[in-house]
């Protein structure tokens, strides 16, 4: 199936992001229960579940030539958003081979990968990109293979070393990311690195998502789903540049807050890689205004008894303090309190058209 | 949050000499006695140094070796006039050792991550490098706007000596930079800043 | 769970010696076989007079080529039908099932050199090492313990490296190893793997020339699975009770019975095996469990643990 992509929409500006209402309906809504509590939430990564973002290794969706421009603008300014140590040129090369071979074979109509030996040809026709080079031998590629793979893919990656018992985030490429810092962050431990997460040490929920990571296997990838709210589809709400996007909080409105409050949703995959043995963590982020979100009947009452509910240290580190409350009246009037089936399914196949 | 139980942050115990060690090497920041900065240093098994920075250009790194006491082994003692002259020195002495080398950082938070650093760059793990904190608690603030390392944090809040953002200090650390994460107060509604309070002194 | 598999065909067999035989494994239906990398393993499902047997074996292949997998196998007196079937029974042009490459003893990419000690056929999983340590030009040294009528065969495989870092040492004196242990770099890391006396031997002498732990590292799968008392496992939740032999593990007495029950390494490592138990007390001879875990008895490692009681009731 040819993706329809929509390549002058920006992240940034004039904010012309929008989901066309299949995009909607895709959405890898986080929800399955009223109410939200960290928990090791990770699941095998295989296809199927209630989203078509599921089906393939790494999801690309109409969004896609937006979204690798937008990370060229990001690494334009500040090209420390891709940092890999030295030790991980192995990595580098089983996460290019894994996304080229993912994404040739979940796509064939857009990307092409030929191989002879280690003399491969790479053809990503949505970027109008088409190179050769040797697999093994970063200098005949343009870019580190790393950079060069997760410019043309969306979401964010880092690369895990496992070593001591214990995981490492000793590289990624990080873009698109809710308010954490690859910069400041890399080299971390697996408890270092979630330090600022609020609660879920406590819970234990590291301990035991560490242990689980420490076993994964080659061929068994699995998944989880995180969320947060963004004001405006900004996919760069890093630390970084956060004067630039923390101002934005303060435009909410009763009137516009349907409209510019996204729901953010990162897909999450590991994969274990089998060369270096590290594991790549895939951050992809799916956002979708809440007023969309309230055209899906289930979704738009879950939502609104989930933000209603929500923990206050969870809110707080979530960064909704300021519009939380703007946030669940907006909701409120779509939620008529009946119970809800447990699941993130849609329940419909069309959408009603925007009020 | 500003002092919280995030587990980036270093939790410091009191050092004692790791008794698996063959060659161990104490480096503090300024002069201490050696029994106030570690335990089992007068029993030790193994050669044990002890380089401290006396911050006076009267002292030449020469190595004073101190008789052997009972059963301990010799001790050497050397004084440095600053610590980049005690890292230098350092470096230069991890350069030529071998596996079985223990090193032991006393001092204040920038001093110990440092010589952390050092030790990771040439080769040692962690359980072989052990830091403890001693004088201010002034803290190291990376500006993560900027990337500026403003040096002598004793605030809440502080400006940033690269960009001159009003930093919080987030009690966030990162071993790499040996320093902790610091974001702009005000970033959400220019001006708005909290109170500022005397934390680390 | 049941892992994946790919069908692999074996291209080429050739004995080493009269007890170390090498092979090499294509995918059946052409195209590359999965990736791996230095350490891995490969598990062949080896069927076998009716029986299936899951053997792991080092692989010896360069990581970085794709065109093939190799592995050597050592002919083992008390085996159980795995390594005589691949000897006596197996042949080219032969197809046999194997799991992915999985890794339980990976090298540490940090390491600034790499001081090695294998003993016999323990020497695989360093072929594997040593291919990726001369492609990116990193320090290695190794020591290689082996019986005299067999260091022919270990020095030409050998051959081809630099003569100034392979040492092989005919008897078990430790003596040269114990000069390598003290003038090794900061930022060396120590691998080990054969026979369990070799290792243990190599390990306690590198804590005692005052190596940390987190620099020693030892290949654990295989070997750890002995018998014991027989016992009735009860799997509560498919109502089957599978009864286990002295000279049998549970996970295996599991399979044979038909049950698809989680493992992956074998060797009590990975932790993949764990069930939890609801009556009876297990015998824990795993690596995987903590004091705590053990303490409970509700949890146990099918593939290496048995039961101290006669029977052992299990969530499965």
């Amino acid at each position: 199936m040819t993706i329809q992509f929509k390549p002058d929409e920006t992240f940034r500006d004039e904010f012309s992001y929008s989901n066309s209402d299949a995009a909607v309906l895709r959405f890898p809504f986080p929800f399955p229960e009223d109410a939200y509590m960290y928990s090791v939430n990770i699941e095998p990564h295989v296809r199927g579940g209630p989203s078509p973002a599921f089906d393939n290794p790494f999801d690309v969706d109409e969004h896609y030539v937006a979204e690798c421009r937008e990370r060229a603008k990001v690494l334009e300014q500040d090209p420390s958003r891709c940092k890999v140590l030295p030790h991980m040129m192995a990595a580098e090369w089983d996460t290019l081979e894994l996304i080229m071979e993912s994404f040739a074979t979940s796509y064939p109509e857009h990307f092409t990968l030929t191989r002879d030996g280690t003399s491969w040809t790479w053809e990503n026709r949505p970027l109008g990109i088409r190179d050769s080079f040797t697999f093994g031998d970063a200098s005949t590629l343009p870019l580190p293979p790393f950079e060069y793979i997760t410019r043309q893919a969306q979401g964010d990656f880092t690369l895990q070393d496992q070593r001591e018992d214990n995981l490492f985030v000793d590289g990624g490429m990080v873009t698109t990311q809710a308010d954490w810092s690859l910069d400041f962050d890399v080299g971390m431990t697996f408890h270092q690195w979630h330090g600022p997460v609020p609660l879920a040490h406590q819970k234990g929920v590291f301990d035991r998502a560490l242990k689980f990571l420490l076993r994964l296997q080659y061929g068994a990838p699995v998944r989880r789903l995180n969320w947060t709210m963004t004001v405006n589809p900004r996919l760069d709400t890093s630390p970084e540049n956060y004067p630039q996007w923390g101002p934005d909080r303060l435009t909410l409105t009763p009137e516009n807050i349907g409209r510019k409050l996204h729901l953010r949703v990162e897909l999450q995959s590991l994969f274990r890689l089998p060369r270096s043995n590290a594991i790549l963590f895939g951050i992809r982020c799916y956002l979708c205004s809440i007023e969309d979100l309230a055209r899906v009947g289930v979704w738009g009452k879950r939502l609104h008894r989930v933000l209603r509910d929500l923990h206050p240290e969870i809110a707080d580190y979530k960064g909704t303090t300021r519009y939380r409350d703007m946030a669940v009246a907006y909701l409120a009037p779509f939620d008529d309190g009946a119970e809800l089936p447990a699941g993130t399914a849609p329940r419909q196949s069309t959408l009603a058209p925007r009020s | 949050m500003l002092v919280s139980d995030i587990k980036s942050r270093p939790v410091y115990e009191r050092l004692g000499v790791d008794a698996s060690g063959r060659r161990h090497l104490v480096v503090s920041d300024a002069p201490r006695p050696l029994a106030e900065v570690i335990d089992g240093a007068d029993s030790a098994a193994a050669p044990l140094g002890y380089w401290v920075v006396a911050a006076t250009s009267a002292v030449d790194a020469q190595p004073q070796a101190e008789p052997a006491t009972g059963n301990a082994v010799p001790l050497e003692r050397r004084a440095f006039r600053a610590v980049p002259h005690l890292l230098d020195r350092l470096s230069h002495r991890l350069a030529q050792e071998t596996v079985g080398f223990r090193l032991y950082a006393v001092g204040e938070e920038g001093f110990v991550w440092n010589v952390a650093k050092l030790a990771r760059e040439a080769g040692l793990e962690a359980a072989e490098c052990r830091t403890a904190h001693a004088g201010s608690l002034r803290r190291r603030v990376f500006c993560v706007h900027c990337k500026t390392i403003t040096e002598d944090v004793t605030t809440s809040l502080a400006a940033c000596d690269g960009c001159g953002a009003h930093l919080v200090v987030r009690d966030h650390f990162s071993r790499h930079l040996a320093a902790f994460m610091g974001v702009q107060a005000d970033a959400e509604a220019p001006g708005e800043l909290p109170p500022v309070e005397e934390l680390f002194p | 769970m049941t892992a994946l598999t790919v069908p692999l065909r074996v291209a080429a067999t050739v004995p080493l010696s009269p007890t170390l035989r090498a092979f090499t494994l294509i995918p059946a239906d052409g195209g590359l076989a999965p990736p791996s990398g230095p350490g891995a393993h490969l598990r062949l499902h080896l069927r076998s007079g009716g029986k299936l047997l899951r053997n792991a074996y080092s692989l010896t292949s360069n990581p970085e080529d794709r065109s093939h997998l190799s592995i050597i196998v050592r002919r083992v007196a008390a085996s159980r039908g795995g390594s005589a079937f691949l000897h006596e029974e197996v042949a080219e042009g032969d197809v046999i099932e194997a799991g992915l490459p999985a890794n339980l003893f990976p090298l540490v990419r940090t390491a600034r050199k790499h001081l090695m000690v294998s003993g016999g056929i323990g020497l695989t999983p360093f072929l594997a090492y040593i291919a990726a340590f001369e492609a990116a030009g990193t320090p290695w040294e190794l020591h290689h313990f082996c019986r005299p009528d067999e260091r022919a065969v270990f020095e030409a495989l050998l051959a081809r490296l630099p003569a100034s870092r392979v040492h092989i040492h005919c008897d078990m004196a430790l003596g040269a190893l114990e000069d390598a242990l003290l003038r090794q770099p900061l930022g060396t890391h120590f691998y080990t793997c054969g026979p369990a006396a070799l290792m243990e031997a190599g390990l306690a002498l590198a804590q005692a020339l005052g190596w940390p732990k987190v620099r020693l590292h030892s290949e654990s799968f295989g070997g750890a699975a002995e018998g014991g008392a027989p016992f009735v496992a009860v799997l509560r939740r498919s109502g089957i009770e599978v009864a286990v032999g002295a000279e049998t593990s549970l996970l295996a007495a599991m399979e044979a019975a038909g049950v698809d029950a989680p493992c992956l390494c074998r060797g009590g490592a990975c932790g993949q095996c764990l069930i939890e138990v609801a009556e009876g007390e297990p015998e824990h001879r795993d690596h995987f469990l903590d004091e705590a875990e053990r303490a409970s008895n509700r949890l146990i490692m099918t593939c290496v643990s048995r039961s101290r009681t006669p029977r052992l009731v299990l969530e499965l």
